[in-house]
């Protein structure tokens, strides 16, 4: 008897509980509009969110609190579960080449350019460059926090050691392509100590390489643009990486690899520990790679520098950023929309911006030379750094993700074939040309035509 | 006259379940939250699985229609450029690992079975792998396997043995891959101690009486009692390796050039990063067939296993 007792007792708690479901009311005690946000981000990055919402929390208090989510990882695969489960947030970082344009196309997101207009402290001419991703329709899905670009990383000392010219700042200046090969070369020495110029080269036993690269699509599409090619034809139509002007730009790319041997292939790329190290430890010379490697850099304490990047064609940046969007099913979009702006307000992100990991979303932070000093005098910003605002003002780029349709699926083929174009065994040529077929099923145009 | 056993019927009673006794009733209390379980959290998503997988279903789209076959005939088709290439990665991977795996937890339970002094300190040794997660695990391997650096390759040239580019090949991925599984065949290598430990001995004194030497031991004794044993790792084996992920998810991402795509994984990509569920649920529900078809296989060909109880 005791025992059923026992038993009914521990049932209906547990039933109690499971039916305790979390749905938050819209307003709490307070009669604060509840707003629900999911930000993505290594613990770094966890901080500065919480930071900037706890402030915004304390400042409205009584009338918005932020509930916000960071998510370390497998963010699209958890957005994807909140929005089946109709449990969306207000506010969401969106990746675009992934999640953004899909849940776009089915009218998911808010036009923030509704808001821009009527905003008294915020409007359009105040951000900087590529600030945000649009629809077809040319409504302003999502506006970015900050943004993101590539620059040339490299090690003063060993450019000392060999005695090779150090890379141009501006944009203006730089280096042509056979000119960055010349440097690289002289900067790849073998166990023997004959750098790549020489006769006695020995390239399968190199002590240092002048020049490393991810492969990622954000460090070989800044050459695509450089050498004036294209992701997708101008109409849309056809696919653009088997135009030669981009077939040669990834070809040069994957030559520094396999016939200059002044870059590492995939294969010794995987063993060189992460970008900053492998400068730190004078493995590989130069390191194209995004701005937030000056975070490590310059924690670690190498004598570095950063230069802009080597032009083919013509100096080119890609400037790719990861948006905030609202969801147009929030119960409070205009609570909502002061969210997203304390997200993007340089000032609270300021550690982030500070310490190299992003670069401002406003538009004076990079012309004001007062508040550019702010954020640039320190061992996250070296001397160089100067070339990169100058960059991300006059020369740059937007990311393919936000014009190109499908983008997700065209790289799907791109990738592996390009595969086996860095590890030598096809040429660029060849490689693209073998997936045409399977891109142009997937491809279905670009946003911007009008 | 034939004594007749027969109980004449009873009464007839009108057709009324009667709770036979309160042990009944608990019995069945007690087994609900494991029924509703599997109700709730399997059945009842394999259902809606089903029914996605006929659908166009993209958990984004408002519109979801009702495709009907479409998705399964794109996949068989070959509209679908990967469906065909992750099959023949996936069960290249099984027909590789689950054979060896068994062999090589087989061959060492037979050595630790052996009295030799340290036996529970073997024994430890060679499991601890199987608890360590696999994808500790792969960071591990990601390091010994480096074509450059790894520890794998410095052995090999030292005794001047070719090197082979590990991970980082289309040739070499998937042996790679289970090599890198054979390390932890500890869990069945318990399996098959606890079934050799189950072998009497007397059987082995019989055929000492006979005559026999180890390996009339081995192959007429050892091999024909552990059949119910290997029969049962080989069903879990095949289960298991055809749906492996993980090192195509941390180590490979389905490369080099989709030759460690495995099926999974490629499920994986298809509903979360293409959001296509509809698709997806149709490509796991083709896996549940395949996985099915192999276990009945074995069971329906398992005239080999000998079970001592008799029964088949």
């Amino acid at each position: 008897m005791k025992l059923k007792v026992l038993t009914s007792i521990v049932a209906v708690v547990f039933l109690l509980a499971a039916c305790n479901s979390n749905t938050s009311g819209d307003t709490d005690d307070s009669g604060a509009v509840r707003i629900s946000a999911t930000a993505w981000g290594d613990p770094k990055q966890q901080k500065v969110f919480e930071k900037s919402i706890e402030k915004f929390n304390k400042d409205r208090k009584g009338e918005i609190n932020v509930d916000l989510q960071v998510i370390p990882a497998d963010y699209d695969t958890k957005l994807t579960t909140m929005v089946a489960g109709n449990e969306t947030p207000d506010v969401a970082q969106m990746e675009s080449a992934t999640l953004a344009y899909p849940l776009a196309e089915e009218g998911k997101f808010l036009d923030l350019n509704t808001f821009l207009e009527k905003d008294p402290e915020l409007s359009i001419d105040d951000l900087a460059p590529q600030f945000g991703y649009y629809s077809d329709d040319g409504e302003l899905i999502g506006v970015c926090p900050e943004r993101e670009t590539f620059m040339l990383f490299y090690n003063e000392d060993m450019f000392e050691e060999a005695g090779a010219e150090l890379p141009p700042v501006n944009a203006a200046d730089a280096w042509d392509w056979n000119e960055f090969v010349e440097v690289a070369k002289k900067l790849t020495i073998d166990q023997n100590g004959n750098n790549a110029l020489s006769p006695n080269f020995n390239p399968k036993n190199i002590k240092q390489f002048g020049i490393d690269f991810g492969k990622w699509w954000g460090n070989w599409g800044n050459f695509i643009y450089s050498n004036g090619g294209d992701f997708i034809s101008d109409d849309g139509e056809k696919f653009g990486l088997t135009e030669p002007k981009a077939v040669e730009a990834l070809q040069k790319l994957a030559d520094l690899i396999n016939v200059h041997h002044v870059a590492p292939s995939p294969i010794q790329s995987k063993s060189l520990p992460g970008g900053a190290t492998s400068l730190q430890t004078k493995k590989v010379a130069m390191m194209i790679d995004g701005q937030w490697l000056n975070y490590n850099l310059g924690n670690s304490g190498v004598k570095y520098n950063v230069g802009v990047l080597p032009k083919m064609d013509k100096p080119v940046t890609m400037v790719v950023c990861g948006m905030f969007s609202i969801f147009s099913n929030t119960d409070h979009p205009e609570e909502s929309w002061d969210t997203l702006k304390a997200l993007i307000n340089p000032e609270s992100a300021f550690d982030m911006i500070n310490e190299g990991l992003w670069l401002p979303t406003l538009k004076d932070w990079y012309t004001d030379p007062d508040i550019v000093s702010r954020w640039t005098n320190n061992k996250f910003h070296p001397s160089g750094f100067s070339g990169a605002i100058d960059a991300i003002l006059n020369y740059s780029v937007p990311s393919p993700t936000g014009y190109v349709r499908n983008f997700n699926k065209i790289l799907e083929f791109v990738d592996p074939a390009l595969d086996q174009v860095w590890l030598g065994e096809k040429t660029a040529e060849d490689a693209l040309k073998e997936i045409e077929k399977d891109v142009e099923k997937v491809l279905e145009g670009r946003r911007d035509i009008k | 006259m034939k004594a007749e056993l027969t109980v004449k019927d009873p009464k007839p009673v009108k057709k009324r379940y009667v709770w036979k006794n309160t042990a009944q009733v608990n019995g069945l209390l007690f087994a609900m939250p494991a029924i509703l379980g599997f109700l709730i959290f399997v059945f009842g998503p394999m259902i809606a699985s089903l029914i996605y997988s006929l659908t166009d279903y993209s958990v984004f789209s408002d519109n979801t229609s009702f495709v009907g076959l479409n998705n399964y005939i794109n996949m068989f088709s070959g509209e679908d450029p990967f469906f065909y290439k992750s099959i023949s990665v996936t069960f290249y991977y099984v027909f590789l690992s689950v054979p060896l795996g068994i062999i090589f937890a087989f061959l060492l339970a037979i050595l630790l079975n052996t009295d030799i002094k340290g036996k529970a300190i073997f024994r430890t040794i060679f499991y601890l792998p199987s608890i360590v997660p696999v994808v500790a695990s792969a960071m591990i391997w990601l390091w010994l396997f480096n074509p450059d650096l790894g520890l794998i390759n410095n052995m090999l040239t030292s005794v001047g043995l070719p090197t082979s580019l590990w991970l980082f090949s289309e040739g070499t991925v998937i042996p790679s891959i289970v090599i890198m599984g054979l390390w932890g065949v500890g869990g069945n290598m318990i399996i098959f101690l606890a079934g050799l430990n189950g072998i009497p001995d007397h059987y082995y004194e019989a055929i000492e009486v006979d005559g026999g030497n180890t390996l009339h031991k081995f192959w007429h004794i050892t091999i024909p009692m552990m059949t119910p044993t290997i029969f049962f790792t080989t069903v879990m084996g095949f289960i298991s390796g055809f749906q492996v992920f993980t090192e195509a998810y941390i180590l490979t991402g389905g490369g080099p050039n989709n030759s460690s795509l495995f099926y999974v994984f490629y499920i994986w990509r298809e509903a979360f990063s293409n959001s296509n569920m509809g698709y997806a649920s149709a490509l796991a529900w083709v896996l549940f067939i395949i996985i099915m078809f192999f276990t009945a296989f074995i069971f329906k060909s398992s005239k080999w296993v000998y079970y001592e109880g008799g029964k088949q």
